[in-house]
């Protein structure tokens, strides 16, 4: 197992309620795994603590065993924990870390406080400006890219670093229609080719129905729901948490009540499964 | 414009020299104006020492058109106010009541210079070097990676929060707010800004500490660096001798006095 919660409770200094209640949860390596839920689910908190800045960063009160990547996260620093679990979250402008003047040399800015030798770190950077697609732009300036390049900057600016664990905290959450869509490609990637484990906070349903080996619903600072995405994400419950239905399960169970199709078989959460949902009647 | 370098990208002598060196070089030529004891030591120091340099790396008219704008309003106040305002002092010049004193002129003339010297070789390094390669080379040397942060992050934030601060006062200027008219008004109209600029940059910062972070900021393991800044070896010398020599005339000018007194007798 890479991640191994049990049982984390979590208040953040000066809230009234605690943002988790009690999350036990274990993942083990090379899964992709989504997370879903409302506002104020706990979402955001869940992926501090998987990347330690809780209770390192964010004070406030914690219970509960956080091992991640082999470390208990409350006994490592959070130099240790640099380089074994990645963080990339919504804000591409506030990724770049301002000290590095090149898109290359940005991305090469994790490796240099590892202490990578430089021939180590050239062919490293080389690679995650590939498979980011940011090659073309290596000279320019952080702050001279669109968002969506900011954001995959911010995704190579991890992955370059090689962690064991990738927690994407709503990566393209900030980002026009093109920018979400050149992230997804490398997320499309990630999940792919399983290089590393991943948990993904995130929205579109439909993909993490394409792409998620897993998902978990959050509610309310708890893990509500827990599997296969096919099966998770079809729960109707789902609506009233504020996480929704992708229109092809709308559809589906729609036209199951009134009659139109006769098929007991699960609801379509992507656009192939609905093809299959309907061409099965 | 994406950072706010002073920097000018010249293939020049001045340029290819180690940042380090340009440091040294800089701190010496401000010592040598502040120590020399001479009215014109400052003007000497601008005109042997900076000029050639600026020169050296094709920078000379920007660095100059920079310097004026610095210096002039400074020299005039300075001239005015101590000319016309120390006491007991020779007059040379009189204009009715008010009469120029010999000693304030003397006064005004050495500072002017010292200003010409220090400004000129501040800039001379700032325009002469890339401010990355500055910092690395302080960083490969132990000056800590958050100092050096400071430096360049708001070398490149600050462009930003320019855009950022325009944004928000055009939303302002649209819901009311007059931006233009009298000096009055418009220093009116740049405190309703403060507050979203501050507090925006305030929560900002939480999200670039934890950015840093996860990139291993405050690792505590040995650093190493992508980008190579070459050094030769007659600039290690160089930069020592240059050392040295400014820590000698530190001292020379702080014992000269003693050194006058009791061993040439002068006293």
């Amino acid at each position: 197992m890479i991640i191994d919660l049990e049982d984390i409770a979590y208040a953040y200094p000066q809230a009234t309620k605690p943002a988790l209640r009690g999350i036990t949860l274990s993942v083990p390596e090379g899964q992709f795994l989504a997370v879903v839920g409302g506002n104020r689910a706990g979402k955001s908190t869940l992926c501090y603590v998987l990347s330690g800045f809780i209770p390192h960063h964010f004070k406030g009160t914690y219970r509960g065993k956080i091992e991640v990547a082999g470390m208990d996260l409350t006994q490592s620093s959070l130099g240790e924990i640099a380089g074994k679990v990645g963080l990339v979250f919504s804000n591409p402008f506030n990724q770049i870390s301002g000290a590095r003047f090149t898109v290359e040399e940005e991305v090469a800015f994790g490796l240099e406080n590892l202490g990578v030798p430089r021939e180590e770190m050239h062919e490293r950077v080389h690679r995650a400006l590939e498979t980011t697609g940011l090659a073309e732009v290596a000279g320019r300036s952080p702050y001279a890219l669109s968002g969506g390049q900011q954001q995959r900057l911010a995704l190579a600016s991890m992955l370059v670093m090689e962690p064991q664990l990738l927690v994407l905290d709503e990566p393209t959450s900030q980002l026009d229609p093109a920018g979400k869509i050149e992230v997804f490609e490398v997320l499309n990637r990630l999940a792919d080719e399983k290089v590393m484990t991943v948990v993904i906070v995130e929205h579109e349903l439909e993909w993490i129905g394409d792409f998620a080996d897993r998902v978990i619903v959050m509610h309310e600072g708890r893990i509500v729901n827990d599997g296969d995405p096919r099966e998770v994400l079809v729960d109707e419950a789902l609506v009233a948490m504020g996480v929704g239905n992708t229109a092809y399960t709308s559809v589906a169970r729609e036209a199951r009540e009134q009659g139109l199709v006769n098929n007991d078989g699960l609801l379509p959460v992507t656009l192939d499964q609905a093809v299959d949902f309907f061409s099965g009647t | 414009m994406t950072s706010a370098t002073l920097y000018i990208d010249r293939d020049a002598g001045l340029q290819r020299l180690h940042p380090l060196t340009k440091l040294v070089i800089s701190l010496f030529l401000i010592v040598l104006a502040l120590v020399i004891p001479n009215m014109w030591a400052g003007y000497i120091v601008f005109l042997l020492g900076v000029v050639p340099l600026a020169l050296w790396g094709g920078i000379l008219q920007p660095l100059w058109s920079a310097l004026w704008k610095i210096v002039l309003p400074f020299a005039i106040s300075m001239f005015v106010i101590q000319g016309l305002f120390w006491t007991g002092g020779t007059p040379v010049v009189e204009l009715g009541p008010l009469s120029f004193k010999a000693e304030g002129l003397v006064f005004a003339t050495t500072i002017t210079g010292r200003l010409l010297a220090i400004m000129g070789s501040f800039l001379l390094l700032s325009l002469g070097t890339p401010p990355d390669d500055l910092m690395i080379s302080l960083e490969e040397r132990g000056v800590p990676n958050s100092v050096t942060y400071i430096v360049l992050s708001t070398m490149q934030l600050v462009p930003g929060l320019q855009v950022r601060a325009g944004k928000i006062r055009d939303a302002q200027r649209a819901r009311g707010l007059e931006t233009e008219g009298s000096i009055l008004q418009r220093m009116r109209s740049m405190m309703p800004l403060v507050e979203p600029l501050v507090l925006g940059s305030i929560i900002d910062v939480d999200e670039r500490a934890i950015a840093l972070e996860a990139r291993g900021f405050s690792r505590e393991a040995s650093k190493s660096f992508y980008r190579p800044v070459p050094d030769r070896r007659w600039e290690q010398i160089l930069r020592w001798m240059l050392f040295i020599a400014s820590i000698l005339l530190i001292v020379l000018r702080i014992f000269w006095p003693l050194i006058n007194r009791y061993y040439l007798g002068a006293g």
